[in-house]
């Protein structure tokens, strides 16, 4: 021990005696990446609050002009904003819990597998790397009311022989399983992981004790997975406030305006309207959104002493 | 692509024998010079090596002659990339190319209302190129169908022309002739009317026949008609002939902000009685449409009606030649002007033409030229007629007057858009063409109304606060265009 | 066989149903004749063609150049990525200092940033710095994920090594270079695999960024892909054949690195197999 900690000094010191431009060694290796990354982070969140202070003009090359907190008390009194939150907020909940009940249930199938547990994984994860602008097109394709496959067996079923994608319940549904069908194989994946780090012998004395696999369940497995049942989560959720394509590429935010969340919302605002300076006031909004989330994901990590 | 013309087939149409090598037939042919060696072919040469970028919504005439644009580098010397968008996609990626100032794409596929009426500034004046006596000469602007130069060429300003038209896609009533006349007897009796579309027939009359065809066809097709009533732009034209049949409009001149556009519209008025009548018949239609209407735009209705699933439906006059191609609808389908409404008949005009970047240098604006010039010549809207990838909607009148065209308005046709001739012919009259505003507000304004009158078809609202929605949202968008426009 | 086990392999049935259909379907029509797939009732026989495949690499939608454009835009900004990633994820795993939960904190939130937010500024800085329509706009705008991800899973494989191997190598007369280099960079070989393959993943299926940056000489396959939808039909054919050509490749290299994906994917709070 002592020769280690000797080490380890002679180490520190070493670094220290070598700095150069009054930079560690580790600070020379971080260097080059955070310098790249401030560039491409802090530089476009200043910009984005001005513009979000601004009326941008847009031909013959992008201009600001102050416009206070027009953009801002616009954005607090538009209910159609406050609309797409409500609906976002629905959409995510949506996706993320069934993402989460049924990532975690499956894990729990994989588990109970004696053998080909890595085959059925690996079989289950393939639409996780799928782009998800081909999972909205294929989604499209698969609920076409002419020659959809999907369409086709609702309507031979009984099921339901209205457009999938053409009136507000079906459409939303539609969407939130197209994202589901990306991303819970993620979640599973996750739980497994934290499923397969369990010590054997807890849950063997626990059969012998007699308890059925519901209690045992119920008491011992979730409560010792909870911790990576939270990363799975809040992972989930991060990703979650990211990405609209799934919904840009099959009803763009229709029918009725029931899939139009605060992304499409944004999108629809900058890129359709080219009300840059109020799209800059919606997207720095979200973006306060996904740092409370990120915010929670380090807290969580801290908590449990997984942050490195 | 699926075999396009090879170029000596082009070539070989273009009937002017050795001519044709480096000129357009047509150059050979207006001037009387067959065979001499003319002075303009070196104004053709002049910008050879240079390279040009075609952005276009990917619709049929870009089609064809991406697939065979061989003819033009041997004319003038000039490779041409071409960039195809879906429509939504395509006026994003034009309106951030303005905004970059960079002009990556010279040639424009200008849609009139989302492009040309907030960017026009951002185009070039083509009376620049067309009075330049080293480049070109155009050939006959007065063979432009009049009516298509103003509405896609045109904004505000009469003196100026931002984009040559170039396809001229019209909203048309399309029917199953077969079941028609298979049913046509027992129709008239049961409805007492003469179903058979003319130019009497009514909306009501439409709505009549469509249920007719639900309730007693059954075996025939599944559904009378279908709409193309997704939260799209297509829901917008789907709705507006009947707006303007029903004696609505958007804005109380409409025929001139529709023709010229207008910078100063005036107040919308979307919440007349006549509007809310026509969205009343609207949701009535919707709702014995197709059940799959509600999903579709213009792609999906057309899908559907060439799967043999609709007895009926209103769609762009350029789904003939998919109709044509379906072995369900091939030869089966009929073409007419719109029905009638209360006020008149109303034919959505879509038209688009081809502009040319301002901010490009100027020799590539003077290539960018040769090319709007060559791409919307007579003899180039004939070759994309006979293309098998394309089909063309041509926007010059002599093209229609060809005897093979002329030909071609009977089955079976070699050039299938060409069967819907009569009826577009009948849209384009002045008291018939139905032309949506073209005002800088437009693409929030479009968005607006397709997605007040999404929440009716669902129910969510009923006509009349549709249409007060619909006004009050115009006038927001209006406003923040202003202030944007200020900016 | 108990009841129990075969209810649990009907269950996992019912999943792998649900899972691969779409995949299968997508499969299968891509190499469907044209007329078999505007059947409206499902065709399962059918003579299978290439003609989709085909139509995709010739004549005026040839999707060769879009493929390119995708491999170096992904390719490059993987590279660039993962190098330096590695580098200051070494470098924040071995440093102790005050305020480095605040950094931490800086790179994971740029990670979080709602792409339709960022695409904004981003647009107005690249047009200043002419990276509009280049292909390095685009390798750069992928770096603004994927450089702050690359350093948090780097960060995560190089803190679960103990310092001990690189102390010792240095009281060997080792530079802190060469102990990095030769001692801990080899370790986390499997980190860094991992790494490389997500950030190629992230990139190469990006939608968002290509549609806002990219020019006539840089578009993606994604975009291709969104392109087939034309003004009068979707070519189903051609696009699911699209669809296969962007989806297989990166289902291939996802599954190689499928041992240590859960570190990956989770940004390194959780450990795999």
């Amino acid at each position: 021990m002592a020769v280690a900690a000797e080490h380890r000094s002679q180490a520190r010191e070493r670094s220290r005696t070598r700095r150069r431009f009054g930079l560690s060694f580790e600070g020379r290796l971080m260097a080059p990446a955070l310098i790249i990354l401030a560039l491409l982070s802090l530089l476009p969140f200043l910009y984005i609050i001005a513009m979000s202070l601004s009326r941008v003009g847009l031909i013959g090359g992008i201009s600001l002009h102050w416009a206070g907190l027009d953009n801002w008390s616009r954005l607090f009194s538009d209910s159609s904003v406050g609309a797409a939150w409500v609906r976002s907020i629905v959409y995510f909940v949506a996706t993320v819990g069934l993402e989460m009940l049924l990532g975690i249930g499956i894990a729990l199938l994989i588990y109970e597998l004696a053998w080909g547990r890595n085959l059925v994984l690996s079989l289950l994860l393939m639409p996780m790397f799928m782009a998800p602008v081909i999972v909205g097109l294929l989604g499209r394709f698969l609920t076409d009311s002419t020659f959809g496959l999907y369409a086709w067996v609702l309507r031979e079923t009984g099921i339901y022989s209205g457009d999938i994608l053409g009136s507000t319940t079906s459409a939303f549904i539609a969407v939130t399983l197209m994202d589901v069908w990306e991303w819970t194989p993620l979640i599973a994946l996750i739980v497994l992981a934290g499923l397969a780090s369990l010590p054997g012998p807890v849950m063997e004395a626990a059969a012998i004790d007699g308890a059925g696999y519901w209690k045992r369940l119920r008491h011992i497995v979730l409560p010792m997975i909870a911790g990576v049942v939270v990363v799975a989560l809040l992972v989930r959720s991060m990703d979650a406030i990211r990405y609209f394509d799934i919904i840009y590429n099959t009803t763009n935010g229709g029918p009725a305006d029931a899939t139009k969340i605060v992304p499409i919302r944004l999108y629809e605002t900058a890129f359709r309207f080219f009300d840059l300076g109020y799209a800059a006031a919606i997207g720095l909004s979200l973006l306060a959104a996904s740092i409370l989330v990120a915010n929670l994901f380090l807290r969580t990590l801290k908590r449990q002493g997984l942050a490195r | 692509m699926r075999g396009g013309l090879t170029r000596r087939e082009v070539l070989a149409r273009a009937g002017a024998g050795a001519a044709a090598l480096t000129l357009p037939g047509w150059l050979a042919a207006c001037g009387g010079e067959t065979a001499q060696h003319h002075p303009d072919a070196d104004q053709w040469k002049q910008f050879a090596g240079t390279k040009l970028n075609f952005i276009s919504e990917n619709t049929a005439p870009t089609s064809a002659i991406a697939a065979n644009l061989e003819p033009f580098r041997k004319l003038t010397g000039i490779d041409v990339t071409i960039t195809q968008l879906e429509l939504s996609a395509l006026v994003q990626k034009v309106a951030l190319d303005f905004a970059s100032g960079l002009g990556s794409y010279q040639v424009i596929y200008a849609d009139p209302y989302q492009i040309l009426a907030p960017y026009h500034e951002a185009l070039a004046d083509l009376n620049t190129f067309m009075h330049d006596d080293n480049l070109p000469k155009l050939e006959d602007e007065g063979d432009f169908i009049p009516v298509q130069l103003d509405a896609a060429g045109r904004f505000v300003d009469k003196g100026k022309v931002y984009a040559l038209p170039y396809d001229a896609p019209t909203m048309i009533w399309q029917y199953r002739k077969d079941l028609f006349q298979k049913h046509g007897d027992r129709m008239k009796q049961d409805l007492g009317f003469d179903p058979m579309p003319s130019d009497s027939s009514t909306w009501e009359q439409f709505y009549k026949t469509s249920k007719w065809f639900r309730d007693n066809a059954r075996e025939d097709v599944p559904y009378g008609h279908g709409n193309q009533a997704k939260q799209h732009d297509s829901l917008m034209n789907d709705f507006s002939n009947l707006l303007w049949a029903y004696g609505g409009d958007y804005f109380r001149n409409g025929t001139a902000v529709g023709r010229m556009g207008s910078n100063d519209p005036g107040d919308p008025i979307l919440d007349s009685a006549e509007a809310v009548h026509a969205a009343d018949v609207y949701n009535r239609l919707v709702a014995i449409a197709h059940p799959g209407s509600r999903g579709w735009d213009w792609d999906g209705l057309g899908a559907a009606f060439s799967a043999g699933q609709l007895a009926m439906c209103v769609n762009w006059h350029e789904f003939a030649a998919a109709n044509e191609a379906s072995k369900a609808t091939k030869g089966k389908v009929g073409y007419a002007a719109l029905p009638r409404g209360p006020k008149r008949r109303a034919c959505m005009y879509g038209g688009t033409g081809l502009g040319i970047n301002a901010v490009a240098s100027e020799i590539e604006q003077k290539a960018a030229w040769l090319f709007v010039n060559w791409a919307t010549s007579k003899d180039v809207q004939l070759s994309n007629l006979k293309s098998d990838v394309g089909g063309g909607t041509p926007t010059r009148d002599s093209v229609y007057k060809l005897p093979q065209v002329q030909k071609a308005k009977h089955e079976p046709s070699s050039m299938p858009n060409i069967l819907t001739t009569d009826a577009v012919f009948e849209a384009w009259k002045p008291e018939n063409i139905g032309l949506r505003p073209k005002i800088a507000a437009w693409n929030e304004c479009d968005t607006v109304i397709f997605t007040q009158l999404s929440k009716m078809i669902a129910g969510q609202q009923p006509p009349d606060s549709c249409m007060s929605n619909t006004k009050d949202g115009f006038v927001q968008a209006i406003d923040n265009a202003e202030s944007l426009r200020r900016a | 066989m108990n009841g129990r086990k075969i209810g649990i392999r009907a269950l996992i049935a019912v999943v792998l149903l649900w899972t691969l259909v779409p995949l299968l379907w997508m499969l299968l029509s891509s190499f469907k004749p044209t007329s078999s797939l505007a059947a409206t009732t499902p065709e399962l026989t059918f003579t299978p063609t290439l003609e989709h495949y085909r139509a995709l690499f010739s004549g005026g939608n040839d999707i060769g150049g879009y493929a390119v454009n995708s491999i170096l835009s992904a390719g490059i900004s993987t590279l660039i990525a993962v190098a330096l990633g590695s580098l200051a994820g070494y470098g924040l795993a071995r440093s102790e200092f005050r305020g480095k939960d605040h950094v931490a904190f800086w790179i994971i939130s740029t990670r979080m940033a709602p792409i339709a937010a960022a695409v904004l500024p981003l647009f107005v800085i690249f047009r200043a710095t002419h990276l509009l329509g280049t292909t390095t706009g685009l390798i750069v705008a992928y770096l603004s994920f994927n450089l702050p991800f690359a350093i948090w899973i780097m960060n995560a494989f190089f803190a679960d090594l103990p310092p001990s191997l690189e102390e010792a190598a240095m009281v060997d007369g080792a530079t802190r270079w060469t102990a990095f280099r030769r001692i801990a960079l080899p370790l986390v070989l499997p980190g860094v695999a991992t790494t490389a393959i997500l950030c190629l993943v992230f990139s190469w299926n990006d939608y968002a960024f290509a549609s806002t940056f990219s020019g006539p000489d840089s578009q993606t396959l994604p975009m291709a892909a969104s392109q087939l939808v034309t003004q009068t039909e979707i070519d189903w054919g051609q696009l699911t054949a699209i669809g296969t050509i962007v989806v297989a490749p990166m289902i291939l290299v996802g599954l190689v690195v499928r041992k240590w994906l859960v570190t990956g994917l989770t940004l390194g709070a959780v450990t795999g197999e």
